[in-house]
């Protein structure tokens, strides 16, 4: 099912892996970000990137050139690269002032993107005529925060999320560093910050997380009317309204598959099929642990622990089943079978899609 | 516990539970500064529509909630002069202690008894569901409290006056 | 307690102490002492002249002049005979001196006698009323102004003697709190056949004081007691005047006790909220106390 990592009590607003997993970047809502290195069941605490001067809002491992990204609110972004045994930032000129609130490398690790408060997204790469970090921003039609990024896998196209209740794909192509694209079922022309698609939001929710599938046709959305919602580039959005509480990200196996996790604290499995034409809520993914016959004793003493406490006999509402006992922040793809999550309980939790399927009858995740 | 004060109570903590899914977000006005938008309201984008639930005329709660922040404004039942006094007595008291309660606002809502201002770093440091039961909690027993308070003042009276008068 | 004593507690220990020194013929220290008792009254105890053998209790009432006009000097004189003073102390109203050398054998009444010494002065202008209603005379109205803002009237008619008292509600909340009490004053008088009624009257005065001026206000209120002569009898009489004198100050201690008690629930029920909040911190669990490494989590 899930194996538990609990990193203290603080929120885990952020985490990312590197290349083989060995390693944990996260940030415990403060101004640090901590690296951590697993040793068998524990994770070591081994470095601490801290130059940010107010909370960490995101990070990012670039797995092939093993270099960090990470933003903050103190509007800076920084890319940290291992030299020496030592981590050594790069200041970004991210051109914002406001807060930065998420970043996410591209797929060929070339550049990368950042939201902002500012109401833009600065595309970032790096100047190697003057050794600097140097970015263009996306302005238009933008209204709001920047909540959420996902790159296409052909490099160049930028899906982002917004409070302004849209979702937007947008070209981030850099005819300085990126060979010219071919066609997607995006569009043809991709001009830097020419928009693609533009999706508004059943609802009128924040777009918390979005995603584009594997092959970079179809697009995910959740936003906070507990909506998740799906479109085809091209084509019309597709959306679920669930009865769950809101989603904050989400992630696609295949073409099929989305996990959304969010504030009901259970990862939840959605199938999406037809080209975005039907999507339908498939399972909830945390299951508690089918117990039968201890059970009834431990509600005994809950009970009489919560009439020494409380001086009420209904436990019912007050503990929580599922392995995070709070909100889930983000959901990263963690390995071609196997997602993390990470919360404000301060756990990271890895899932395994294939115990999942094998404890959850019926359940495929393709 | 009267019929209606269940699903009454009950709606209120549904409210709660679906309003308080907050998350961190930085102003989008006020350069490095983070501030609960449902109070000062400056990007109309980021707040939901705000909702009253009512048992009756005197007893309501409004929530009004944000991205990342919520408000929670009660309005207790006072039935006569003495729950008036008792329940503002009360509300002064505790609102005089708001900094060890974190939750409460220092001065409630207008139209309103007694306010509390979650946001999303009450809900990183506490758990969420039981902070919804709290606000329930609150809910339940300041009605009761302030009817015993009344009870006992109104069985002090009458020793009083019976004491007194049987002396003569 | 939930009466209030009619006697000062400090007055009638410290001649009791004295008196019992006295009698065993222990050596006197000087005394100084001042000591407040309700309806703004002030007592000293002093030694006259420095001389440690006698003892002064003197009592200061700001409303003496009123009580004067009703006799008060007459009846302190026939209460206290030889103690008192025709001159009072500078500065007080009444004087008694006591000389330590000659202390009766039976020395409790007296030293209780002196601790009654305000009530006394108060019971000059009942004595005069209760007597003028037993002889049937319709005396004119009395007026004493007890407290800086707040009245006692009394009445006497043919068959009755109505104590009106007038006293002002300093916190909006204890006006509802007075409101309370009196209803229950009300209803306990059909329950005690032998009480006097009870009237209350809120901001307006009542009746009979109508062209008197007397104060109106919202946190007014004015208490009548009507007096038949079942209450005003010669042998009941001085109970009458015990319980009737601190009426006003019995009202009001109640109503703060009342307010004290809600202040305790209060704090209790606020910090049993607080306890409930703070369930909702993951703190409280041992558990996570620890962080990954197996250190002690530290709190910020």
């Amino acid at each position: 099912m899930g194996e538990v990592f609990n990193f203290g009590v603080h929120p885990i607003s952020c985490h990312s892996w590197n290349h083989d997993r060995t390693q944990i970047a996260l940030s415990p809502n403060s101004n640090d970000v901590l690296i951590y290195k697993k040793s068998g069941k524990k994770w070591d605490h081994i470095h601490t990137l801290s130059e940010h001067t107010l909370k960490v809002t995101d990070i990012d491992w670039a797995p092939k050139t093993n270099r960090i990204v990470t933003c903050g609110a103190d509007r800076n972004a920084y890319v940290w690269q291992l030299t020496n045994g030592e981590w050594v930032q790069e200041l970004v000129i991210l051109r914002i002032n406001r807060a930065a609130t998420y970043v996410r490398w591209s797929p060929q690790e070339d550049k990368f993107a950042v939201g902002s408060s500012s109401r833009m997204i600065s595309v970032c790469y790096f100047e190697s005529d003057n050794n600097w970090w140097v970015s263009k921003h996306i302005k238009k039609p933008i209204r709001s925060t920047i909540v959420s990024l996902d790159w296409h896998p052909n490099n160049i196209l930028l899906a982002a999320g917004c409070c302004d209740y849209k979702a937007y794909v947008f070209s981030a192509y850099i005819k300085e560093i990126n060979p010219k694209p071919g066609p997607t079922v995006w569009g043809k022309k991709m001009t830097f910050g020419c928009l693609m698609q533009e999706f508004v939001m059943p609802c009128t929710g924040w777009v918390h997380g979005i995603a584009f599938s594997n092959s970079g046709d179809c697009l995910a959305m959740v936003s906070h009317g507990s909506v998740l919602s799906v479109a085809k580039g091209g084509g019309e959005l597709t959306s679920i309204r669930t009865e769950f509480l809101p989603f904050n990200d989400c992630v696609w196996f295949g073409e099929n598959s989305i996990i959304a996790g969010g504030h009901d604290c259970n990862p939840v499995l959605f199938k999406v099929e037809g080209d975005c034409s039907k999507v339908a809520f498939a399972n909830k993914l945390d299951q508690p642990p089918k117990g039968g016959g201890g059970g009834k004793a431990v509600s005994a003493m809950n009970m009489f622990k919560m009439m020494d406490k409380k001086g009420t006999v209904e436990a019912t509402s007050t503990d929580l089943t599922t392995k995070h006992k709070n909100a889930i922040i983000q959901v990263c793809v963690y390995g071609p079978h196997q997602f993390s999550t990470c919360g404000k309980d301060g756990n990271v939790v890895v899932w395994d899609n294939k115990s999942l399927e094998a404890s959850i009858a019926g359940l495929r995740i393709n | 516990m009267s019929t209606t004060l269940r699903p009454y109570l009950n709606a209120v903590r549904a409210t709660l539970n679906a309003s308080m899914c907050l998350e961190n977000f930085n102003s989008q006005v006020v350069e490095r500064h983070v501030k609960p938008e449902v109070e000062v309201k400056t990007s109309k984008e980021l707040l939901l529509t705000p909702l009253v639930i009512a048992r009756n005329e005197k007893e309501k709660v409004l929530i009004e909630s944000s991205i990342n922040s919520i408000r929670v404004s009660i309005a207790v039942k006072q039935a006569d002069e003495i729950e008036q006094i008792l329940c503002q007595k009360f509300m002064r008291f505790m609102m005089m202690r708001a900094e060890n309660f974190v939750v409460l606002r220092r001065k409630p809502v207008e139209g309103y008894d007694i306010s509390f201002l979650i946001t999303n770093i009450h809900t990183e440091q506490m758990l969420k569901h039981k902070l919804v039961d709290f606000v329930i909690h609150f809910m339940e027993e300041i009605d009761k409290e302030i009817s015993e308070m009344k009870l006992s003042v109104n069985a002090r009276a009458r020793i009083v006056a019976e004491e007194f008068l049987k002396k003569f | 307690m939930i009466l209030l004593e009619t006697e000062n507690r400090v007055i009638y220990d410290t001649l009791n102490y004295k008196f019992e020194v006295a009698q065993s013929g222990g050596k006197q220290d000087s005394i100084e002492v001042t000591v407040a008792d309700f309806d703004g009254a002030v007592y000293h105890l002093s030694n006259p002249d420095g001389d440690k053998t006698k003892i002064r209790v003197s009592i200061g009432l700001k409303f003496y002049k009123d009580l004067q006009d009703h006799g008060a000097d007459e009846l302190l004189r026939r209460e206290y005979g030889a103690y008192y003073q025709a001159t009072a102390e500078d500065g007080f109203s009444v004087t008694l001196v006591y000389d330590l050398t000659s202390v009766a054998k039976d020395y409790k009444p007296i030293a209780k006698k002196a601790s009654l010494l305000k009530r006394n002065c108060f019971a000059s202008v009942f004595e005069k009323y209760f007597e003028a209603q037993a002889k049937g005379e319709v005396g004119k109205r009395a007026v004493i102004h007890y407290r800086d803002d707040e009245t006692m009237y009394v009445e006497s008619k043919k068959d009755r003697v109505t104590v009106i008292f007038s006293t002002v509600f300093k916190d909006e909340s204890d006006v509802t709190f007075g409101k309370v009490f009196m209803q229950e004053f009300k209803e306990s008088r059909r329950r005690s056949q032998t009480a006097p009624q009870v009237l209350y009257n809120h901001k307006e005065p009542p009746m009979e004081l109508s062209g008197l001026d007397a104060a109106v206000g919202d946190n007014i209120g004015y208490v009548t007691f009507v007096l038949f002569p079942r209450h005003t009898g010669p042998n009941v009489r001085d109970n009458t005047i015990d319980l009737i004198h601190t009426f006003r100050n019995y009202l009001h201690y109640h109503i703060k006790c009342s307010k004290a008690y809600m202040h305790q629930r209060m704090r209790a029920k606020t910090s049993d909220f607080l306890k409930v909040l703070n369930r909702a911190r993951p703190e409280d669990k041992n558990k996570e106390k620890k962080t990954m490494s197996g250190k002690s989590f530290q709190a910020r």
